[in-house]
């Protein structure tokens, strides 16, 4: 389903002050700029219905990946591909709009991430639904908890009938009620033939969900394989 | 550039809910609502009209209808300027998160304020027939109204064009957005809005022979050309008269030089094909800014 190939990312970290005029004025004789390896020849995929844990310290290029499936940055190198529609799962209502209400929000995500105003339209009933919003979907979400914001983002992301599944350590919040419907609705997922790739620090969490596990190291992949033995690995390290 | 108009049109949905949005954000917590979008052109054309009328001496018949037919679409050119300097940083959080054409955000910040110019024009041409009833000799209305699209979509064009660049820039350098504000206080002055175009013409101190160029490259500027066409085409030929210290003075009406309309087309058209491509060269580089 998802296949990375020789994938590779370098960034420009400017020292200068690129953010205004003045600040290339006075700097533009001596641009210091440094070029950051964010991601160094990544290769591996992800076969229908699995799910593979991203496990690794900060800074090592874990959420940059996950930004490069979701299209977010272009890959300076290597290429990879999806077998369909991905679906980031936005962390607490990133896109959603403070005075907008939840309807109008879900509308605009649901538009976001691919579907039709006609689909969202007809799937509306089942995301409220699914959220457990209720009645407060007609108010602004300025108003809501973060619980409702969490519950409704994820519900959002995964009724749009996506492929592909990019988690970046975002199903810690919310009761223990709805964590669990989030975990039954991520097996149907897998059951459907999705593919999950999964940030997480939370180790526990990895040998629940994960297949196998990918260790990043500086950019690098330093492991690859069943899940046990590369979060073993991970600790003892 | 193709490859990015097709991606664009499979957008185009969500650019429909982009401009939505917008519509619905900007009035979200006021009372009045939409009715501001007419209501603040209204009272500044009503100021105007009383200061250029009694303090100047502006005798020119229906004024206050040859204000409204510059100011409206000046109004949205400025509106949409500002609007879409801003429209990236703003949604950068989201732009960090997911993919979707970027200039989606700054194409519909323009449109937004398109649709409001176009409800002022509405608006406008309600003000005019209330003219028209209340002193049934004075229709300031004209036939060749129907020409009125054209300097519509040429406005369009060029606004797109403009935003584009913008938005593009001003997401590295936000001193981009001061510049514009500053820009446009300016081009209020260098187009024909408080003013006629023939003023400029009939300018004081200006040798004769002088008068025929300058008067050309005044209207060279896009905006100023499409501020007296949209006069032009809507509006009765206008006997412009100032009233000074040393009596009346009256300036001749000079019809719309259609071969300056054919110029303003291809820089309004030019910039809007520069401000894409310039804003695709941009677009992958708006997350990874320094």
């Amino acid at each position: 389903m998802i296949e990375i190939t020789n994938l590779s990312k370098k960034f420009l970290l400017a020292h200068m002050n690129y953010s205004s005029l003045k600040g290339i004025m006075l700097w533009w004789r001596r641009p210091h700029r440094e070029v950051v390896d964010a991601l160094k020849n990544i290769n591996f995929s992800v076969a229908a219905g699995e799910c593979v844990g991203v496990i690794g310290k900060n800074g090592a290029g874990k959420s940059t990946l996950l930004s490069i499936l979701a299209r977010v940055y272009k890959p300076t190198s290597g290429t990879f591909s999806l077998g369909g529609r991905v679906a980031p799962l936005l962390e607490l209502g990133a896109g959603f709009h403070p005075d907008l209400t939840g309807y109008e929000n879900v509308f605009f995500n649901g538009v976001v991430l691919g579907l039709s105003r006609k689909e969202i339209a007809e799937r509306m009933p089942e995301i409220v639904a699914f959220s457990e919003i209720g009645d407060y979907i007609d108010a602004p979400v300025r108003t809501y908890s973060s619980g409702m914001l969490l519950r409704l983002g994820f519900s959002v992301a995964t009724h749009v009938d996506a492929k592909v599944l990019l988690v970046d350590e975002a199903l810690a919040v919310g009761d223990l009620d709805f964590q669990r419907k989030c975990l039954a609705r991520i097996a149907k997922f897998r059951e459907d033939g999705g593919a999950i790739l999964f940030v997480s620090h939370d180790m526990s969490a990895v040998r629940k969900t994960a297949d196998r596990a990918v260790w990043m190291k500086s950019g690098a992949m330093h492991m690859f394989g069943e899940t046990e033995t590369v979060v073993s690995a991970y600790e003892r390290a | 550039m193709r490859a990015e108009l097709a991606e664009l049109w499979r957008y185009r949905e969500l650019l429909w809910t982009v401009v939505l949005r917008e519509l619905r954000i900007r009035y979200k917590n006021s009372y009045l609502g939409f009715f501001w979008s007419i209501l603040n052109p209204l009272i500044t054309v009503l100021v105007m009209t009383l200061v250029f009328k009694y303090v100047m001496g502006q005798q020119v018949k229906n004024y206050s209808a040859y204000i409204l037919a510059a100011y409206l679409p000046y109004m949205f050119f400025q509106l949409a300027l500002m609007d879409s300097a801003q429209c990236i940083i703003a949604q950068i959080t989201l732009l960090k998160k997911i993919y979707f054409p970027r200039e989606i955000l700054p194409i519909g910040s323009v449109l937004a304020n398109f649709v409001h110019f176009l409800l002022a024009m509405l608006v406008f041409f309600v003000y005019l027939l209330v003219i028209w009833l209340l002193n049934p000799g004075d229709n300031p209305f004209r036939a060749t109204v129907f020409l009125l699209p054209i300097f519509v979509l040429m406005q369009l064009a060029l606004t797109l064009g403009l935003a584009l660049i913008i938005s593009a820039l001003n997401t590295f350098f936000e001193d981009v957005k001061y510049i514009v504000s500053v820009g446009l206080y300016l081009l209020f002055f260098l187009a024909p809005i408080v003013y006629f175009a023939e003023q400029v013409y009939y300018a004081g101190g200006i040798d004769d022979r002088w008068r025929g160029p300058i008067y050309t490259i005044y209207l060279l500027n896009p905006v100023a050309l499409l501020m007296t066409g949209y006069r032009k085409v809507m509006l009765d030929p206008q006997q412009v008269a100032m009233a000074g210290p040393s009596g009346t003075h009256t300036y001749e009406y000079l019809p719309l030089d259609w071969g300056l309309v054919g110029v303003a087309a291809c820089v309004c058209l030019g910039t809007l094909i520069f401000g894409y491509w310039i804003f695709n060269r941009k677009k992958w580089e708006f997350v990874e800014r320094p």
